[in-house]
């Protein structure tokens, strides 16, 4: 279906003993980053890339470049990857699921890109039936297929109306988030300090789309170029205070208190008259030492 | 795997502002690498910069990053200019908006990162805004400038640590309407309690063997055994003897082909 895009890939979703045609869409591209030029400082000229024999240093033409991988130091076995990916059979083109994974188990850090699944006119009854039961049992699909000429794990889930397949990345490109903290130290927060960042994050709740986000950095960018080319000085970056283990509990009370202050000033006067000095006690503190941080907030609430 | 941290700044709710480290969650450091080669040499091609006018190999000291002003002419920046764009999302990731957990769509999320404190200094700050989130079932949403560009960035309390995504940008997402329109929206009633039954027998707990990579582990496999070959030859001759590739290469793509072979019929019949 999805009338006028280019499907990436089109074969079958098997799951028991059913089957149905279908087709993956790319579901997101990437767009341009700026780029830079390389230049010669020396010259002030671009430069070209060109490939060279590593120990004599002489020119190596595109044809003369072949591929292949290292055994030991200095002694390599000749293979192209375009000869690996055509050995690698066409596969029957069937995304067979392997498994059902509860939604709660779903790995993210794994996830490569997406795609939208979509039906083929035949296959759409078996494709709806399917996206009801995953989405009603709370479970995602593993399935399994060589796809783009290697052998890849999708994780396919319900998405409105259709089916998004993600990509996986291999058990060797990822490292787990347990391995990754396991030498952070075991803390646990409870207590005023955790009720105080309790209210601060409620007084920042909201909802967020994340494709109404706007890119500042090329203006930003084009600012600095403008700058240097004036022969201003650039900006220093401003200096960051960091909360010092003895100032947690007072920049956490402050910055409790500042949003309070902003949001219902009234209220707070009269009801929390003791609290107050309280707070002021606690703050000064944090406040001489965060200065530069406080000035925002503080404008806001005085 | 040593985690490489490819970013230091801090992270900031309100007045709390905390040394943290972040380094990516993917790797490709395991990956089997192949390089290129000179066929007539077999020694190593490398990459080499040369001036374009002067056709004179470039030193790395004077390679540098060049934002075109005009026809070739050039405003060189360095890494230390870069860092002063004027934007506190360089070095700051300050939180500003906290969104109920699992708000934010699949399709967004670009490229997972493990954010941790970078030293003891922040250990409790940065310990307060995980256990507040988690506590209160939120995600933190903040920017910070990754690769050049400023993205939306989700802060996400897990284990001991914090995982940030990088966001896609909303034109990076295609419009869904446009691939599911013709879908049906509901399913045949009758239907739906036999998938999920279905789906009940096929239900597993989640494994990283479930992403395995058949083809690198062939591979691996072969590079084992051609080291073995090698060792005793290596020791008498020394190093030019290497193994005919040719016969080599043939032995790799069967045993490669072998092994894709093996998996597809070894699943379908699991």
């Amino acid at each position: 279906m999805a009338s006028g895009q280019r499907a990436q890939w089109k074969g079958f979703l098997k799951f028991g003993e059913v089957s149905c045609g279908v087709a993956l869409y790319t579901a997101a591209s990437t767009s341009d980053r700026i780029t830079f030029n390389t230049i010669n400082k020396a010259t002030g000229n671009r430069v070209n890339r060109v490939f060279v024999d590593g120990e004599t240093e002489e020119l190596v033409p595109k044809e003369q470049q072949t591929k292949g991988f290292e055994i030991e130091n200095g002694q390599y076995i000749v293979i192209d990857p375009e000869e690996v990916a055509s050995a690698i059979p066409e596969s029957n083109k069937t995304l067979e699921i392997e498994a059902f994974i509860p939604c709660t188990d779903v790995e993210d850090v794994y996830f490569d890109k997406p795609y939208y699944l979509t039906p083929d006119k035949m296959g759409g009854d078996a494709f709806v039936a399917l996206r009801d039961g995953m989405r009603k049992s709370k479970v995602a699909a593993i399935a399994r297929t060589v796809l783009f000429r290697r052998m890849r794990t999708v994780l396919i889930r319900p998405h409105g109306k259709g089916l998004i397949a993600t990509t996986l990345n291999y058990d060797y490109e990822v490292r787990s988030s347990k391995k990754a903290f396991e030498e952070m130290p075991k803390l646990k927060i409870e207590g005023e300090m955790l009720d105080l960042a309790k209210h601060i994050i409620g007084t920042k709740k909201g909802d967020f789309d994340p494709a109404t986000f706007d890119d500042r950095y090329e203006a930003a960018l084009a600012d600095l170029v403008k700058a240097k080319m004036e022969g201003r000085s650039l900006p220093k970056p401003k200096k960051v205070e960091v909360s010092k283990p003895n100032d947690l509990l007072a920049a956490l009370r402050e910055s409790a208190g500042l949003m309070k202050t902003a949001e219902s000033k009234p209220k707070r006067t009269a009801a929390n008259a003791n609290s107050g000095t309280g707070r002021q006690r606690a703050a000064s503190g944090a406040a001489g030492k965060a200065a530069s941080l406080t000035a925002a907030p503080q404008r806001k609430a005085g | 795997m040593a985690p490489k941290y490819y970013w230091k700044g801090y992270l900031k709710l309100s007045l709390v502002t905390c040394p943290v480290a972040m380094a990516p969650a993917t790797s490709e450091s395991e990956k089997v690498r192949f390089h290129t080669l000179n066929r007539e040499t077999g020694n190593r091609v490398v990459s080499q910069y040369v001036d374009s006018v002067t056709g004179k190999p470039v030193k790395d000291e004077n390679e540098a990053k060049g934002y075109a002003r005009g026809e070739n002419d050039y405003v060189i920046l360095t890494d230390d200019d870069l860092d002063r764009v004027a934007l506190d999302t360089v070095k700051t990731i300050d939180i500003q908006k906290f969104a109920p957990a699992e708000s934010i769509e699949w399709v967004y999320l670009e490229k997972p990162h493990y954010l941790m404190p970078d030293n003891a200094v922040g250990n409790e700050a940065f310990a307060v805004i995980r256990d507040a989130m988690k506590a209160d079932k939120v995600v933190g949403i903040s920017k910070l400038v990754i690769g050049r560009r400023e993205k939306a960035v989700v802060l996400e309390p897990r284990d001991e640590g914090i995982v940030l995504w990088s966001l896609r940008f909303g034109d990076e997402v295609r419009p869904e309407e446009a691939y599911f329109e013709d879908i049906e929206e509901e399913a045949d009633p009758d239907l739906v309690p036999l998938v999920q039954k279905l789906i009940k027998q096929k239900t597993k707990r989640w494994s990283p063997d479930m992403v395995s990579d058949p083809i690198q582990e062939s591979l691996l496999a072969l590079i084992e055994e051609k080291k073995k070959a090698l060792r005793p030859k290596k020791s008498v001759k020394g190093k030019k003897d290497v193994a005919a590739p040719e016969s080599n290469v043939v032995n790799i793509m069967d045993a490669l082909r072998k092994s894709v072979a093996d998996e597809l019929k070894h699943r379908r019949a699991g």
